[in-house]
């Protein structure tokens, strides 16, 4: 495939993820502004790579955000530590933000459970005004499914979504969302909608070789790119984080 | 006797490496000891050049239980494949365990992110420990997949490539089809040793 020179493509029109095979397969990254949708079961390094790309882009002095609904902060934290590329400054200096999106729901007064329109909106403009207000460039929801189990029906997870990603690209943020779903399932979400909303899928799965389970990555959709659609396999490590490499498929 | 033995076999692989970019040793199980001697005297003799070994053969304590000096080579970085699914993986200087040989892309990428911060001028060496044992633990043709894709990397980036197979029956045509992909086969014979 062939891809415009980096020398040639407008910085600021694409976001590098700073992991450098996905963004060669990117044709130098996804383009600012993007909802993209991290699809993926347990265990096949959504959250690493979201933070990975949030990292890297703070080390540019892009200022992130990270929203979790999965997992409280100090394990998501402690998970962080063993991997090289986290650097506790970011976090410290403010270029990095975690936040625990279950708390803002609690200080709202939102229900726990189901959220009625009127939550989702106040939500919505709670996230708006965050972004907004940290000035920040990249954005991650982990996840939008969680978030989506709230939504009562699929109108409003379609306008949740449709609306963050709108103006979160009006502040020329780039948003991951990462979504959950079942191990071994070709599907992009639990819901079935929120594929059609965003403007990319990255998609990360498992194949299994002699009992063990080789790690996947998949471009499916990238609108504004003409990206690389080959599955590759995706290793992580302490040392190196996510890194993408050539699958070897024979037999597959 | 034996030292002669080890220096006649490391006289074949230096003679045969400086020559080709990529040499396949075909060796009956009795003369792996010898061989593998002969090449870290080889690797051991040159500072200057940096070597990747990788074994899936015998983990990384056994071969430096048996050849202590291989502790002290500072060019050489081993990858060991098989003591961590054995449980066997001690903490140890210039080693890096994989999970399992079945890991194919991991030890491709290990092998390559190695290299990666070797400058152009280095010359650089990798062994391959051996093609037969990662038949063992893989399919035949994902090997094959494997090692193409070595041969046409390590090509691309300026890097020699010693890939050993231990003959063993029934696993001669998987193997002959592996070997041949070198530039250069030596054969390894009970009356050559």
């Amino acid at each position: 495939m062939r891809c415009i020179p980096k020398t040639q493509l407008i910085e600021d029109k694409l976001c590098e993820t700073g992991i450098e095979k996905l963004d060669e397969m990117l044709c130098g990254g996804i383009p600012t502004g993007s909802t993209v949708l991290v699809v993926g079961s347990s265990g096949t390094g959504k959250t690493t790579l979201c933070m990975q790309y949030l990292i890297n882009g703070a080390k540019k002095g892009e200022r992130g955000v990270f929203f979790t609904i999965t997992e409280p902060l100090f394990k998501l934290t402690k998970n962080l530590e063993s991997f090289s590329f986290y650097d506790k400054k970011l976090v410290e200096s403010g270029l990095v933000n975690l936040i625990d999106l279950r708390i803002i729901s609690e200080r709202l007064g939102l229900d726990t459970e189901k959220y009625t329109v009127e939550d989702a909106s106040a939500l919505l403009d709670i996230l708006r005004d965050i972004a907004n207000e940290l000035n920040v460039k990249r954005l991650v929801i982990d996840s939008i499914t969680a978030l989506c189990y709230r939504l009562q029906t699929p109108e409003m997870i379609r306008d949740f979504i449709f609306k963050l990603g709108s103006s979160l690209a009006a502040m020329n943020c780039t948003t991951l969302l990462t979504s959950e779903i079942p191990p071994f399932k070709f599907q992009y979400s639990p819901y079935g909608i929120e594929e059609f909303i965003s403007d990319g899928i990255l998609f990360l799965g498992d194949v299994e070789r002699k009992g063990d389970l080789i790690r996947t990555f998949q471009i499916v959709k990238m609108r504004g790119t003409a990206h690389d659609r080959t599955k590759t396999a995706m290793l992580i490590s302490t040392k190196n984080g996510v890194e993408l490499e050539t699958l070897l498929r024979a037999r597959e | 006797m034996t030292s002669v033995l080890v220096d006649g076999l490391m006289e074949r692989i230096s003679s045969a490496i400086d020559l080709n970019q990529s040499i396949g040793i075909l060796l009956p199980g009795p003369n792996y000891q010898d061989l593998i001697q002969a090449l870290f005297k080889r690797i051991k003799s040159n500072k200057d050049e940096v070597w990747v070994y990788v074994t899936v053969t015998k983990p990384f304590q056994n071969i430096s239980n048996q050849l202590p000096f291989i502790t002290e080579i500072k060019n050489l970085c081993f990858i060991d494949c098989i003591s961590k699914a054995a449980g066997l993986s001690k903490v140890a200087k210039n080693v890096i365990f994989v999970e399992s040989p079945t890991m194919l892309e991991k030890i491709g990428l290990e092998i390559m992110n190695i290299f990666k911060e070797v400058d152009s001028k280095t010359k650089k060496y990798l062994v391959i420990d051996s093609l037969t044992n990662l038949i063992i633990y893989n399919d035949p043709e994902i090997v094959t997949e494997f090692f193409y894709h070595i041969i046409n990397r390590t090509r691309a980036n300026n890097i020699n490539v010693i890939s050993l197979a231990i003959e063993e029956e029934g696993m001669e045509c998987y193997l002959n089809r592996l070997v041949y992909l070198n530039d250069k086969i030596l054969k390894i014979r009970d009356s050559f040793i």
